[in-house]
């Protein structure tokens, strides 16, 4: 079998179209500035006569630059829909052929796309961020990555695993005798593995971690931030005084001293998750109790499934020791979970104390004062539903940061094992051959950086969308 | 406009010419989902001299029509039709560049908001001199001085003191007087005043608004002032221009507006403010039925049709209506197509007359009850502690089915005294008996549920007392739930039913979240939830100040009606004295931490007052023509609660200083309580024969 093309038959016409049209965009765009020195920018510049008027050698640019980047923009789009039409990958090219692995992600996306923007109306915030270009760009980004995540299995061509031999450090398009699918469409790595493949289940181990750290970390803020700048005085200048030494302290030593083996021999990780995982426990029980203590059979049912399902992930978390053996978490792992959320409380602890000072000062929460409600009722459910936009965006923004952060840790080789085909890991492996075969470290770096820029457009669309009427 | 006329108008401009003429003005503002229109078909005329004032209830349109004669509509609003020509040249058409030249130098605009027009990092005098350096290039020194100089215009004390202050460093009515200061340097030909005082004390509010209309005399500008209060309106304005839901519904002379109101929507405004002679009882107020139309969903025909009493079906619901002139009166219009056939006055038809409440038996008792802050001086905790005393030997009762209003400007000590009925905080000495219970240190954890149900808040601001997140309904069922009302969700689903039913809200209103509901409805959830708990005694604070004037009269009688039927006792917290002479049977009035005046309303309202009193009734504007009004402007500001002055609390500003002997007692002691006839109370050294001597502050003409 042939090696792939990076853009198959389709691309012998649009190529050179793509070739054109960036050209061009790059000439006007020097053009453009040209004008702009000159003076001669500017909507309309005065006709002959004085009456009339004709356009402006800038704006003229501006036109040229608009259509030359929607040239550029169609290029790629056809190839990529080419690649879906054609019968098999030599002619779809290896953008095509991924293009068509990709296809569980892209009826997900269209779906979810269709649907959202049908029913945006009744959507609230989520469906106001479908009026914003940018949120809409950052979502699907988000969304793409999601669904990869959850379809990796469908989309693999290879096992992440499997080496095959001869095919160490092959460039992208690679064909392979004994594979079903038949090429590596993003070349082998250093191990004769599918960068492809590699690259789909990395989205699977970034996405498993980093949300549900970012939400322990909220939990945790959330807890000790309410009472801080509700309460404010001594409590709340002892905990400000906690978050900021945590947040004092070298990230990537903390990092580096919590999975030293002599350190996890003392027992400092589990003492530090036995602390941090106690919180949504203690958040979800003061939840229901605050809201629920009028009528005790309606509280004593929340607060004790709460309890029952909480201690009983709590034990098996944080100690390993749930006697039936459905929740438990690598030593490795939970390391690195321990960190992430360690690090990244005192900065939600921070925004929180900050919102929560602003909103105790309110007519509804007096109100809730002046009727004899507990302090934790006026913080979990006045305070704290009208904060949730500010968190929300934050929670988009940090789930970015601790990607990276958990790329970091992959790429020290701190707490996952070492063919883990996670992002930070991968990138680091093809770091040794990065001069001579670049293709295994820029694959994940650039899909880190693609959800990383997504999940920014996300905030920033949902942060325009809420400071919207 | 042809290039020859535009040359003319502008070179010269005849001054017997209207400086600003609005022509059939449209705006609307463009939004994702449609066009908004806000404003439409609007004409007015505005000569050189001549004060125009605008009122309207909020959404009306009136600040549109001034941001649009500024061109400041922003990206998404746009003038559809019509025109607006200042000094016979057209605003519409203009460029950036004239338009910069024009604004700040020939039209300048004051805001509500004087802390958000002044630059907070620039000194007072730098901010003034900039505008005659940038439009004439007057040169540094020179624009220094005139700023001095207008500053001691707009008569600040100490006006080198002042030009070398940050913003900061004034208080509100100095900040506003630096704004019209600023306004005024470039010696525009026309002012335009957005709501200046809304934000202001009622005492500062009138030396402001002397101020403006002595200085519109003083430099002959021309004034286009924005207010939705009717007697500010009548004190400054000479023509008036009233507007409802973006149209001009009739505009005039003030004079023949106010005593021949020729639209119903004018009338209707007039019956729903309490002006003297309005009482809760033998007259209530008529408040306007309905509600405000949102600007995409207003009827066919006349906007007001559907709250208006003349409203004939077949006419006022089929075209739009044009503004027609009321001959024999000085360019007077209204929008009504039948304003010929009605019989403008005949007396309200639906007026109906209610019972007064019996006043019952004691139920609160406060005993020289204070209230003292510790503020600590220094930033590190250090430093000498300050004492701020919020409530100084507060002493009253209140009783079953009586209003008692409390009336005082801001740091009065209103606020506090409300915290430490409710528990909020506890008194630091003195007794508060509620029910025969001693509750002035027993924090509100500590009560039990009855206390606490039975003494509960109505809150000032319509937008801040519903919590956003949680529908109406959730949110009046928490209050039951919390009062341990009813045994089972079903009940107190019913019960919350009834309580909307109670304060006239449709019961489809339960599911609905806060912001879907008006201003006035969210007052009304405000106060379903007080009464949730079977209240005994509720504390308003200022529960109508922040609605619209058509909404106030609705509110208020809602209030009263509830009172009625529970015969709850009210403490009204107010510093609108209309509404207070309007609702309440007993005043006290409060000045910084004081009370300065007690007694039934007729009592407070009528001589001998304490001097405090007497100037606030002087500064409440009162929109009626008969109404003679003896004016007394106070100097200066309320001071600090921080640092109070020695002896009497109103010593600094008070006019009758001179005449208590022996001299300088005010500043050494502070008064003891006199009692008066029938149980009138007045804080001050005055002796009885001079009190005696106290002219009204109102009267009201003979017809």
């Amino acid at each position: 079998m042939d090696t792939l093309t990076w853009t198959g038959t389709a691309g012998t016409i649009l190529l050179p179209v793509l070739q054109v049209a960036a050209l061009a965009l790059a000439l006007a765009l020097v053009a453009k500035l040209l004008f702009a020195l000159a003076g001669l920018d500017g909507p309309r510049l005065p006709g002959p006569d004085g009456a009339t008027t004709a356009r402006s050698p800038g704006d003229m640019a501006s036109i040229a630059i608009r259509y030359c980047f929607f040239a550029a923009l169609a290029a790629v789009v056809f190839m990529l829909a080419a690649g879906a039409v054609m019968p098999s990958p030599v002619e779809a090219g290896i953008l095509g052929a991924m293009a068509v692995r990709f296809w569980p992600v892209w009826a997900a996306l269209v779906a979810t796309f269709v649907l959202s923007i049908r029913f945006r109306r009744k959507l609230g915030l989520y469906g106001k961020l479908f009026d914003s270009t940018v949120g809409m760009i950052g979502f699907a980004i988000v969304l793409f990555w999601v669904f990869t995540a959850f379809f990796a299995d469908m989309i693999i061509t290879h096992d992440p695993f499997a080496q095959l031999s001869g095919l160490k450090n092959k460039p992208p398009g690679i064909a392979t005798a004994d594979s079903p699918f038949g090429w590596y469409l993003l070349g082998g790595d250093h191990l004769a593995r599918d960068v492809f493949s590699r690259m789909v289940m990395g989205a699977r181990e970034v996405l498993k971690i980093a949300p549900a750290a970012t939400l322990f970390a909220f939990m945790v803020g959330i807890t000790l931030g309410l009472p801080a700048g509700y309460f404010g005085g001594r409590l709340d200048t002892f905990i400000s005084f906690l978050a900021n030494l945590v947040l004092a302290f070298p990230v990537i030593l903390l990092f580096y001293l919590l999975v030293t083996p002599e350190i996890r021999a003392t027992g400092i990780p589990i003492v530090l998750a036995a602390l941090l995982f106690i919180f949504p426990i203690i958040f979800l029980t003061v939840l229901w109790n605050s809201r629920f203590y009028t009528n005790p059979p309606r509280r004593n049912l929340y607060v004790g499934i709460t309890l029952l399902i909480g201690l009983w992930a709590y034990s098996g978390l944080a100690f390993n020791l749930d006697p039936l053996g459905v929740w438990s978490m690598e030593p490795n792992m939970l390391n690195v979970f321990v960190s992430v959320v360690f690090v990244n409380s005192p900065g939600v602890f921070r925004i929180v104390r900050g919102l929560v000072m602003d909103i105790k000062a309110r007519d509804y929460v007096a109100a809730g004062q002046t009727r004899g409600e507990g302090a934790w009722y006026i913080m979990l459910w006045e305070i704290l539903p009208n904060a949730r936009g500010p968190l929300i965006v934050d929670f988009c923004l940090r789930i970015g940061y601790t990607t990276i952060l958990l790329g970091t840790l992959g790429f020290f080789g701190l707490g996952v094992s070492p063919d883990s085909p996670d992002w930070g890991s991968t990138i680091d492996d093809g770091r040794k051959l990065l001069n001579l075969f670049p293709h295994p470290a820029l694959a994940p770096a650039l899909a880190l950086m693609s959800l990383v820029l997504g999940l920014n457009l996300l905030a920033d669309g949902l942060r325009e969308e809420s400071l919207k009427d | 406009m042809t290039a020859s006329a535009s040359d003319t108008a502008s070179n010269a401009w005849d001054p017997s010419k209207p400086i600003l003429e609005i022509e059939h003005l449209s705006i609307s503002f463009f939004t994702r989902l449609r066009e908004i229109p806000a404003v439409m078909d609007f004409s007015c005329t505005v000569m050189p001299g001549e004060a125009m004032g605008l009122v309207g209830e909020s959404g009306c349109g009136k600040s549109t029509v001034a941001l649009a004669v500024m061109r400041e509509l922003g990206k998404t609003g746009k003038i559809v039709a019509g025109s607006m020509k200042f000094k016979g040249r057209d605003l519409a058409l203009m460029d950036d560049e004239e338009l910069r030249h024009i604004r700040g130098s020939e039209i300048a605009m004051i805001y509500q908001e004087p802390m958000a027009s002044l630059n907070p990092a620039m000194k007072v005098g730098a901010q003034l001199a900039e505008v005659p350096m940038l439009h004439s290039g007057m040169s540094k020194d020179e624009a220094w001085k005139l700023a001095r100089q207008i500053v001691a215009d707009v008569r600040l004390p100490d006006p080198d003191r002042i030009i070398n202050a940050y913003p900061h460093q004034l208080s509100g009515g100095q900040q506003q007087r630096i704004v019209i200061a600023m306004a005024l340097m470039a010696k525009p030909a026309l002012l335009i005043l957005d709501e200046p005082t809304t934000a202001l004390d009622v005492t500062v509010e009138a030396g402001i608004v002397d101020l403006v209309k002595e200085l519109g005399k003083k430099y002959g500008t021309s004034m286009l002032f924005i207010s939705h209060n009717l007697g500010l309106i009548m004190d400054v304005c000479d023509r008036i221009c009233v507007m409802y839901s973006g149209e001009a519904v009739e505009s005039g002379n003030v004079t023949e507006v106010f005593d021949k109101m020729r639209h119903p929507y004018t009338q209707a405004l007039f019956r729903s403010i309490p002006l003297p002679g309005a009482d809760k009882n033998a007259r209530p107020l008529i408040s306007i039925p309905g509600n405000f139309p949102l600007p995409h969903e207003r009827p066919k025909g006349c906007n007001f049709g559907p709250r208006c009493d003349y409203f004939e079906k077949g006419r006022c619901d089929e075209t739009d209506v044009p503004m027609s002139h009321i001959p024999g009166d000085d360019r007077h219009d209204s929008r009504c197509l039948r304003w010929q056939e009605i019989d403008w006055n005949a007396p309200p038809a639906k007026r109906e007359v209610k019972q007064k409440a019996e006043v019952g038996k004691v139920v609160l008792k406060m005993d020289d009850l204070r209230k003292y802050y510790a503020v600590s001086g220094g930033a590190f905790g250090g430093g000498t502690k300050k004492v701020v005393k919020a409530n100084e030997t507060l002493s009253f009762e209140a009783r079953e089915g009586e209003t008692l209003a409390i009336v005082g400007e801001s740091g009065c000590g209103k606020s506090t005294f409300a915290k430490v009925l409710m528990g909020l905080e506890t008194a630091t000495s003195g007794s508060i008996m509620l029910f025969d219970e001693n509750v002035q240190s027993t924090p509100i954890q500590k009560r039990n549920t009855d206390t606490v149900s039975q003494v509960q808040m109505v809150f000032q601001n319509p937008f801040d007392t519903l919590n956003p997140s949680m529908t109406v309904g959730r949110q009046i069922i928490r209050a039951l739930e919390i009062f341990q009302y009813g045994k089972s969700d079903a009940e107190r689903q019913a019960r919350m039913l009834e309580l909307l039913d109670l304060v006239k809200l449709p019961r489809a209103f339960a599911e609905r979240m806060p912001r879907q509901l008006s201003g006035g409805q969210k007052q009304r959830v405000g106060i379903a939830r007080a009464f949730a708990g079977g209240a005994k005694v509720v504390v308003a604070d200022e529960p109508v100040s922040a609605l619209d004037v058509s909404v106030q009269a609705a509110v208020t009688d809602l209030l009263m009606d509830i009172q009625r039927e529970n015969r709850t006792t009210l403490l009204f917290i107010s510093h609108d004295l209309s509404i207070v002479r309007y609702l309440s049977d007993r005043v006290m009035v409060m000045y910084l931490g004081h009370v300065v005046e007690m007694g039934t309303t007729d009592q407070v309202f009528a001589p001998p007052y304490h001097p405090y009193t007497e100037a606030l009734l002087s500064a409440v504007p009162i929109a009626d023509t008969k109404v003679i009004r003896k004016r007394i402007v106070l100097e200066g500001d309320i001071p600090s609660a921080m640092n109070p002055p020695p002896g009497c609390p109103f010593q600094t500003r008070c006019r009758w200083k001179s005449q208590v002997t022996p001299a300088g007692l005010c500043d050494r002691e502070v008064p003891p309580v006199q009692m008066l006839e029938g149980g009138h109370q007045i804080k001050c050294h005055l002796s009885a024969e001079v009190l005696a001597t106290m002219e009204p502050v109102i009267k009201i003409a003979a017809e």
